[in-house]
């Protein structure tokens, strides 16, 4: 059942993919009313087969590393719902409908079924810490497709004579901005999300600083962004730099979902 | 046939502007010259197309030629020019090559800009000028109405109006990809001279929020700064407004570059980086070419933005192609309703109707009867003929009265609709016949393509399918579509399906040609 509405979701973005893919090749209004509805609904499919999942659990199902990924991809769908909700910005839908496919794909190949929780993390504290650290993963990853777009249409418009099929992208300042509100939030949201997992291992285990490399890796992405937001409220970094940045921070946050899920390290790594 | 469609008129390419305004006509007064249009010897119904690219003048009537001989004295007589002057000039497009140059000039295929869209509401207007003034009849009102659909058509399925395709455009186009909005954005003109202007008008239309004007002599600053609701700003001073400006034009150039790379880097640097786009008109150019390197500067100097205009232009040609095709077919299609309406052709159709009803019911009755003598049978027959004689006697007296007067399409129409007489009122569907003919056009033509659109080119074929129309069985596809749509321009007046498709016609965010064509 879980499955299936997993699986459903991952059509669903699929074919959003594609609706975003068309609608910034051709000019025409089908497929970008078709994009919301079509994230939508796989938010909604997605969102059921989470819920359900963490039923048969009893706990929140966001402890796997596959949970986990399914998790991010749900928030990046519901963040870019929300901006979209504002302004409907189809070429961000082609960065963010791939990586949703992308993310609840691989959450799907590397099922293995719920497990059950280590003793003592069991408390309210799963649901805060989880739901703010990924979320604040799920705004870099919109800062990181604004930033990925803002690069191409950068280089065509230096190049002066680029290929007409990217004229439909949005304008550099547009995608400036989201960068800078997703970097705000972002930024604040992993503030939260680590003080939340800083508080919840003390309660669980005692002490705070358990060489942790999950915590190691996340004070690397957290200095990246406060130096860029340092930068660009002080500096005026923007643009193209701002852009790499950027990038490079979101980097390290999938080096470290994937690097420390995969080689087992810590208690992120076992936890998975 | 009996009838026919003349268009006389001359254009950007075959007049001199001088010849044109000559001839023009004023807009919102086209009714006088409609009504003594119509009242030159042969025109039947007639409409007038007059912008500042072309004047046309579009007329139907019984003789073909005699109209192509009357309609450019018609012209020069309206104007007090002599009839000679324009002989050169003007041209003649006659029955479908006519039809054709209408769709031609609607789906904006013949302008000076291709794609450009002022030139559908300027036909607009002026068919409701001809509607209003009764010039136009039934066969122009058709004309029209589907000239209107074909350049929707084509907006629709090509992209023939969507890129910028002249300097100033380009601009603005390029200035969309950097800024979000213009509203709050300052552009600083660098050079009084008209291209600068130009450009700086095109971008305040645009929306840009305010513009600064500097001038080597600053008396020539303000007085263009006045003009367009500028700034004016002190040559001298420019390092003080430089960062002030989102958008520089540069339209003016001198011994060295203007604004050398160290002048925009500082500049940059004080308006902390927010990005900024140079648009360098001026040759040989004013600004420093080193400065596209800087991040967040945008320069595009003159040849860029050609190159932009040539690619997109080139686009166009590409799409205009493609819609060549659908005004082909949407041709094909007028032709063959305009060619039903002729007299002959529905009489012939009638008589065999009606035979054909005879014939079914005698053989039925004599079935019923048994055996007849060859006497009985006989009166029968005559009898039944008789009555089919003396029901289509008024009919067929009052098609033959009517042949070539202004009322026959009228007339044939009626008896078409009312004795079901072929489908060929509107958009036909495709008859039993044409579905099997050989070498049928591809399918990406569209459902008006996909029926034959060679077919009364082809001479053979179209007689052969003309015969079959006129023969075919009274369950034929029923002209449904064009009742309804002639019912709907009755009660709604040619003025508001005018407004209505006026509406949707307008491009919602094409690039900005507006400046280009046809004012």
């Amino acid at each position: 059942m879980e499955l299936g509405l997993l699986r459903l979701a991952i059509g669903l973005y699929l074919a959003g993919t594609v609706a975003a893919l068309v609608g910034i090749a051709v000019r025409q209004d089908l497929p970008r009313t078709l994009l919301p509805r079509l994230l939508w609904a796989g938010f909604v499919a997605h969102g059921l087969s989470i819920a359900g999942r963490s039923w048969t659990a009893g706990h929140m199902a966001v402890t796997t590393f596959d949970e986990a990924l399914s998790f991010l991809a749900l928030l990046l769908v519901a963040v870019f719902l929300v901006v979209q909700l504002r302004r409907p910005l189809v070429a961000l839908g082609a960065v963010v409908s791939p990586l949703a496919f992308g993310l609840t794909l691989a959450a799907d190949a590397v099922y293995r079924g719920v497990r059950p929780l280590a003793p003592g993390l069991d408390s309210a504290w799963l649901p805060i810490h989880v739901v703010l650290s990924v979320l604040g993963d799920a705004v870099f990853a919109l800062a990181f497709s604004a930033s990925l777009l803002y690069l191409v249409q950068e280089r065509r418009l230096k190049a002066r004579r680029a290929p007409a099929a990217l004229r439909y992208l949005p304008s550099l300042e547009t995608l400036d901005r989201v960068n800078y509100r997703c970097l705000v939030w972002g930024l604040i949201l992993l503030t939260l999300g680590m003080v939340s997992g800083i508080v919840w291992a003390h309660t669980a285990w005692g002490g705070f600083w358990s060489k942790e490399p999950k915590l190691v890796l996340s004070f690397v992405i957290w200095g990246i962004y406060v130096v860029l937001l340092q930068g660009r409220m002080t500096a005026g970094w923007r643009g193209r730099w701002a852009a790499t940045l950027t990038i490079a921070g979101f980097a390290v946050i999938v080096l470290s979902l994937v690097g420390v899920n995969v080689l087992g390290l810590g208690n992120h790594g076992k936890a998975f | 046939m009996e009838r026919g469609i003349v268009l006389v008129g001359l254009n950007h390419r075959s007049a001199p502007v001088e010849v044109r305004e000559g001839v023009a006509f004023a807009n919102g007064r086209l009714e006088p010259p409609l009504r003594r249009l119509v009242a030159v010897a042969g025109v039947a119904e007639g409409a007038i197309l007059s912008t500042c690219n072309r004047v046309e003048v579009l007329a139907c009537g019984p003789d073909p030629a005699a109209l192509g001989a009357a309609l450019p004295g018609f012209l020069a007589s309206e104007h007090g020019v002599p009839e000679p002057a324009l002989a050169g000039h003007l041209y003649t497009h006659t029955d479908r090559e006519a039809v054709r140059h209408l769709f031609r000039v609607a789906a904006s295929l013949d302008s000076m800009v291709v794609g450009e869209p002022q030139i559908l509401g300027q036909l607009k207007e002026q068919y409701a000028a001809a509607a209003a003034a009764g010039a136009s009849g039934q066969i122009l009102h058709r004309c029209f109405h589907r000239s209107f659909s074909v350049a929707k058509r084509i907006r629709r399925e090509t992209r023939i109006a969507e890129r910028a395709v002249s300097i100033g455009s380009a601009a603005v186009e390029l200035s969309r990809s950097i800024f979000d909005r213009l509203a709050d954005k300052s552009a600083l003109l660098l050079g009084a001279g008209t291209m600068g202007e130009l450009t700086a008008r095109q971008l305040l239309a645009q929306g840009v929020g305010s513009v600064m004007v500097a001038n080597r002599t600053f008396d020539r600053a303000i007085d263009v700064a006045r003009t367009l609701g500028a700034m004016p700003v002190p040559w001298d001073r420019l390092p003080r407004y430089l960062p002030l400006a989102d958008l520089v034009i540069a339209a003016t150039s001198g011994e060295e570059f203007l604004l050398p790379r160290a002048a925009i880097e500082e500049a940059m640097h004080e308006r902390r980086h927010r990005a900024m786009f140079l648009i360098d008109l001026a040759v040989p150019r004013a600004l420093d070419p080193a400065v596209n390197q800087l991040d967040n500067v945008y320069l595009y100097d003159i040849d860029d933005l050609e190159g932009v205009v040539t690619q997109n232009r080139g686009a166009r040609a590409r799409e205009a192609a493609k819609a060549e095709t659908i005004v082909d077919a949407e041709v094909d299609t007028f032709w063959r309703w305009y060619t039903s309406l002729d007299v002959v052709p529905t009489i012939v159709a009638l008589r065999e109707r009606m035979e054909a009803i005879r014939r079914y019911e005698v053989e039925r009755s004599l079935a019923a009867l048994g055996a007849l003598d060859p006497r009985q049978r006989e009166a029968l027959e005559r009898l039944t003929q008789a009555i089919v004689n003396k029901v289509l006697h008024a009919p067929l007296t009052a098609l033959r009265r009517h042949r070539a007067d202004p009322a026959e399409a009228f007339y044939v129409e009626a008896a078409r609709r009312l004795f079901r007489l072929g489908a060929d009122l509107q958009e036909l569907g495709p008859s039993p016949r044409s579905r099997q003919v050989p070498d049928a056009p591809p399918e990406e033509l569209g459902e008006a393509g996909a029926e034959r659109p060679q077919a009364s080119r082809r001479g053979p074929g179209a007689s052969e399918e003309r015969s079959a129309r006129s023969a075919r069985a009274p369950d034929g596809p029923p002209g449904g579509e064009a009742e309804r749509e002639s019912a709907h321009a009755g009660r709604r007046g040619p003025g508001a399906s005018e407004e209505r498709s006026a509406r949707s016609a307008r491009a919602p965010d094409g690039p900005p040609d507006e400046f280009d064509e046809d004012t």
